[in-house]
Parts: C-alpha cells; sequence; structure tokens
C-alpha cells in the first residue's frame, strides 16, 4: 500500500492531509467548543443595545477602547473580572480593540450610570479633566437606526441561532428573557421601551422631548449598550 | 599502506600539535588544574575521533558496492532498495514513539502552566502584600490611602476636589445637599446604607409630630435647609418632630435604624460602596470590587473632608 502510495503523489498527498486534518481536529475542536460557548450570564443583545452597538462600531469606538480585559492584577483591579471567550458570544463582530488610548469598556456597565454617560458625551472634559476625548454631540440628535438593529436581530437568530425570546441562564439560578420583536414595527415599539427607561435618568430635554415623541436619538441607544456591557 | 591513513596521522599530529602549543603557551597553561586537563583531554579525544570516523567513511565510500534486492519502481532512475530497516534504528524509533506518548500524557506538564494559575498566584502574593503592608494602618495613613482610591476611582464622577463637578455627582466636602435631602423626603429612599432593607417612607409617611399632620412643602424646604447647614439655622423643630424619630435629635443616626445625615462615617461610605445608591443627582453605581480596607478608606477619607 505504501509503495502504491508512493507512486502516486497526488493520493499521496490527499492521505497526508486527511492524517494532519484528523489529528487537528481532534486537538482543536472540542476545547474550542467549550471554551466559546456562552458563558452563564451573557444575554444576546436587544434591540436597542444593537443599535447602540453599531452607534459604536460607526463612531469608530473600538479604535481607542478595547472590550477585553486581560488576566493581570493591576487590569482587573481596574476592571473587574478578566474576559473569558464565551463572553463574546453573541458578539457580532467582537470589538476587542488592539490599542487603550482610552480605558477599557469590557465591563464598564459595572461602574458608569447613565447619566454620567451623559455628561461624558457631551463634554468629556468636563467630568474628566485633560481628557483627549472629543466630544460626540450629534449623537443626541441623530436618530438610532433601529431597522438596522433588527434586521441583526432576525439574521442571527435564524442562522447562528440566538436564543431571542428564549430563556437564558443568569449568575443567580434566574433566567431572563431577551425579547425580539416579531415585526418591524413591534421592534420599534420594544426600542422605544427600552429607551424610556434610559431617558428618566436623563437630563437633556431635547433627548427626553424626542424619546417622547416616539424618536430615539443615538445616545439613548449608545447608552443602553454600554450599560449593558458587564 | 594506504595514502588516507598517511594524511590521518599527519593531521592528528598537527592538530594535536597545535592544541599543545595553544595550552601550552596561553596563560596558566598546562598546569594540574582538573578542569584545564579535562579540556585537553577533550580536545585530544575529539581530534582522534573525528579523524577516525572520517577515515572510515572516506574508505567505505572508496571501497563500498551495493547489494540486496531493488523496490519495482524508480524515480527518474533513483532506485531503493528492499534492505530491512536497521535493527539499532528500529529500536530507537519505536523507543521514540513510547517515549513521544509518554511525554505526551504524563511527562511534559501540559497542565502545570495556565496564564489564569499564574495569574491567580499573582493576585494572591499582592493581597498577602497588603494584608501585611496595610491590613492594621488607621488614622493620617488610612485617609492618605483612602485619597489615593479616591483618585483612581471616585474622582471620575466626584472630581479630583470631591466638590462634584458642577452638580454632577455628589458634593462630598459636605454631608448632604438641601436638594439630596429634599428629594429623599419627597420620594423615600432605600439604599441599604446600614445594610438594611428597612426603606425611608416617601413624603406620604413623613408626619411632623408638632403639628400632626404630613409634612408640608414649607416645611420641606426648612427642614433641607437645616440639614444641609450642618444641623444648624432655622427648622430644628421640624427636624425633632419629623425626622428625629429615626435619625436621632443630633442627627447622627441610630444603628440598623437611619444613617446619621449631620454626619459621614466609614461605615455609611463602605455601605454606599457595597450597595450603589439612587438619589436626586442620579445612579451610583455599587463599587464591589474594592476590598474592606480600601472601602474603610474611602470612607476615612470623605469623613475627613467634611470634618
Amino acid at each position: 500500500m505504501f509503495h502504491w502510495l508512493e507512486k502516486h503523489p497526488f493520493f499521496f498527498a490527499v492521505g497526508v492531509f486527511l492524517t494532519v486534518a484528523f489529528a487537528g481536529l481532534v486537538t482543536i475542536l472540542p476545547n474550542f467548543a467549550q471554551s466559546s460557548r456562552p458563558v452563564i450570564g451573557t444575554a444576546p443583545y436587544s434591540t436597542l443595545e444593537l443599535a447602540g452597538r453599531h452607534v459604536y462600531i460607526k463612531n469608530s469606538c473600538n479604535a481607542c477602547h478595547s472590550q477585553l480585559v486581560r488576566p493581570f492584577k493591576s487590569e482587573t483591579d481596574r476592571y473587574g473580572h478578566y474576559s473569558l471567550s464565551g463572553e463574546y458570544a453573541y458578539d457580532r463582530p467582537f470589538l476587542w480593540g488592539s490599542k487603550r488610548t482610552g480605558p477599557d469598556l469590557m465591563r464598564v456597565g459595572n461602574y458608569r450610570t447613565t447619566d454620567w454617560h451623559e455628561n461624558h458625551m457631551k463634554d468629556p472634559s468636563g467630568v474628566v479633566p485633560g481628557s483627549i476625548m472629543p466630544a460626540y454631540r450629534w449623537m443626541f440628535t441623530n436618530a438610532a437606526d433601529i431597522d438596522t438593529a433588527f434586521a441583526e436581530q432576525l439574521t442571527v437568530a435564524q442562522f447562528f441561532s440566538v436564543p431571542y425570546n428564549k430563556p437564558v441562564p443568569m449568575r443567580d439560578g434566574s433566567t431572563m428573557v431577551v425579547k425580539m420583536g416579531s415585526s418591524l414595527a413591534d421592534a420599534n415599539v420594544l426600542a422605544l421601551a427600552e429607551a424610556k427607561v434610559i431617558v428618566e435618568d436623563m437630563k437633556d430635554q431635547d433627548v427626553k422631548d424626542a424619546v417622547a415623541n416616539g424618536k430615539i436619538p443615538e445616545i439613548v441607544a449608545l447608552i443602553a449598550y454600554l450599560n449593558s456591557l458587564k | 599502506m594506504n595514502k588516507i591513513y598517511l594524511w590521518g596521522i599527519v593531521i592528528t599530529v598537527a592538530m594535536l600539535g597545535f592544541t599543545y602549543m595553544s595550552v601550552g603557551m596561553s596563560e596558566g597553561g598546562l598546569n594540574g588544574d582538573i578542569v584545564n586537563m579535562l579540556t585537553v583531554a577533550a580536545a585530544i579525544s575529539l581530534v582522534v575521533i573525528t579523524v577516525f570516523v572520517v577515515i572510515k567513511y572516506v574508505r567505505q565510500m572508496q571501497t563500498d558496492t551495493a547489494d540486496g534486492q531493488l523496490a519495482d519502481e524508480q524515480w527518474d532512475g533513483v532506485g531503493e532498495y528492499l534492505n530491512e530497516v536497521p535493527k539499532g534504528w528500529a529500536i530507537m524509533f519505536l523507543l521514540t514513539m513510547v517515549w513521544g506518548m509518554w511525554y505526551f500524557i504524563a511527562g511534559y506538564p501540559v497542565n502545570s502552566y495556565s496564564q489564569i494559575g499564574e495569574y491567580n498566584e499573582d493576585v494572591a502574593v499582592h493581597n498577602a502584600k497588603f494584608e501585611a503592608q496595610y491590613a492594621s494602618i488607621t488614622g493620617d495613613r488610612l485617609v492618605e490611602m483612602g485619597e489615593s482610591v479616591f483618585i483612581a476611582e471616585c474622582k471620575i464622577c466626584h472630581g479630583l476636589k470631591a466638590d462634584g463637578i458642577d452638580g454632577k455627582a455628589a458634593n462630598l466636602n459636605q454631608r448632604i445637599e438641601a436638594k439630596t435631602v429634599k428629594f429623599a423626603i419627597e420620594n423615600g429612599s432605600n439604599n441599604h446604607l446600614l445594610g438594611s432593607e428597612m426603606p425611608m417612607p416617601d413624603r406620604n409617611g413623613l408626619f411632623n409630630t408638632n403639628t400632626g399632620s404630613l409634612i408640608t412643602d414649607a416645611e420641606i424646604d426648612v427642614v433641607s435647609a437645616y440639614v444641609a447647614n450642618g444641623m444648624t439655622g432655622t427648622g430644628a423643630d421640624v427636624f425633632v418632630g419629623t425626622c428625629a424619630a429615626c435619625h436621632g435629635e443630633d442627627g447622627k443616626g441610630m444603628e440598623y435604624v437611619a444613617p446619621s445625615v449631620a454626619t459621614f462615617s466609614p461605615a455609611l461610605v463602605t455601605n454606599i460602596l457595597n450597595h450603589g445608591k439612587k438619589g436626586a443627582i442620579g445612579k451610583m453605581p455599587a463599587f464591589d470590587r474594592l476590598n474592606a480596607k480600601q472601602k474603610e478608606a474611602v470612607g476615612a477619607y470623605i469623613t475627613s473632608l467634611s470634618n
């Protein structure tokens, strides 16, 4: 058989490929499948949070802010528990970032609040003296793109089985259901309901008025997203 | 005698001579030092073995002829013998496989290093160092530690001077601001400030025993100003009538019942750091990732600001 293989280089190459591929599969796949499963406490993004994530990406927040806490004492003291790969299970794409011009935002929802974000996005150096982060005032007037967020929800629910409208286990043993609208109009209603909770803690009257009138400014979606980072 | 042996002897003698000269003429030279002698011995054996091996293989190339059965296939005229695998080689090959399995399963400590393990060790070392250096500090040193923790964790909202940055967060240079008192009276409060679940009722549950009726708007304004001024000025009667039952006549609170509204204390601050707080200005998140000593230190620092 080996002499036959030696005389047929094509089949020899196929044999080598199969051997190496099989070895790779059995060494890599089980571990990979294990660690990329969502961690308990990781829930899919709601419509408004997903719209906020799009705002985050659109404004290249990830160019200056990472979302990955490394297992070093100095980092976990500052940002909280180090990141686990399963925590990114619903991130498409993940926003690890590669450079920290600003601080890491992996768990910013644990230690910053809605009203702080509002002050900060309007005038960063007003709350953080010496900050070089620019102000993002247009987010207070631009409308968030709920339609695209809903489209993404539909896609990931269908193709990646992201568990919308299904119970997701939480750390305290309870379960949580992240709702996804059954239609575009329904999704907008859900997002608006979320936005109303956020603006209760906001001060900007124009933003409050916009939400009261059924419009959702980008800042509200972004804050919803940042608050969800825990 | 073959020329090759002659050359072998010439080269051996030349190299040994060179070795003798280079060692003998160097500082120290051929003394009785054991390391020196070992080195020289090694140099001699290297020369002899090298020459012997080279001669053997050169001889073999000169005289050897191929034998054995050729395999059927050949590649551009290059054939392959159907010889047995050399025994020594085969044994080494099998032993290598056995060694490989042992190395994979037991020999190489596959799980003896992990990044998280290193992190855990690192944290344990830091915590032990922290315990050793800071577990028992009190007084000024505690306040100093509190200030540095404050600068790292709290100044982002409360500002470097702890003044709350123009009302964006609580001004910690005084115990409480009038608007905060007013908000708590109107909306009640349940911030676990004493670690207990007991809430403070809103204005529909606050009776002024002096007048025998619910607290009024005017009374709220007066008593808010009174508390914010450090329990001075007008409004003492409203405070005594409405608030003192829980907060005490001097406003210093009662254990397990109500927190002090007159002064900060490390215990009060620790509770806020543990549970966060929602009040007139907004929501403060919990900072329970600080350790117990750091919370106490922040408490000591904040207490020192208003004394």
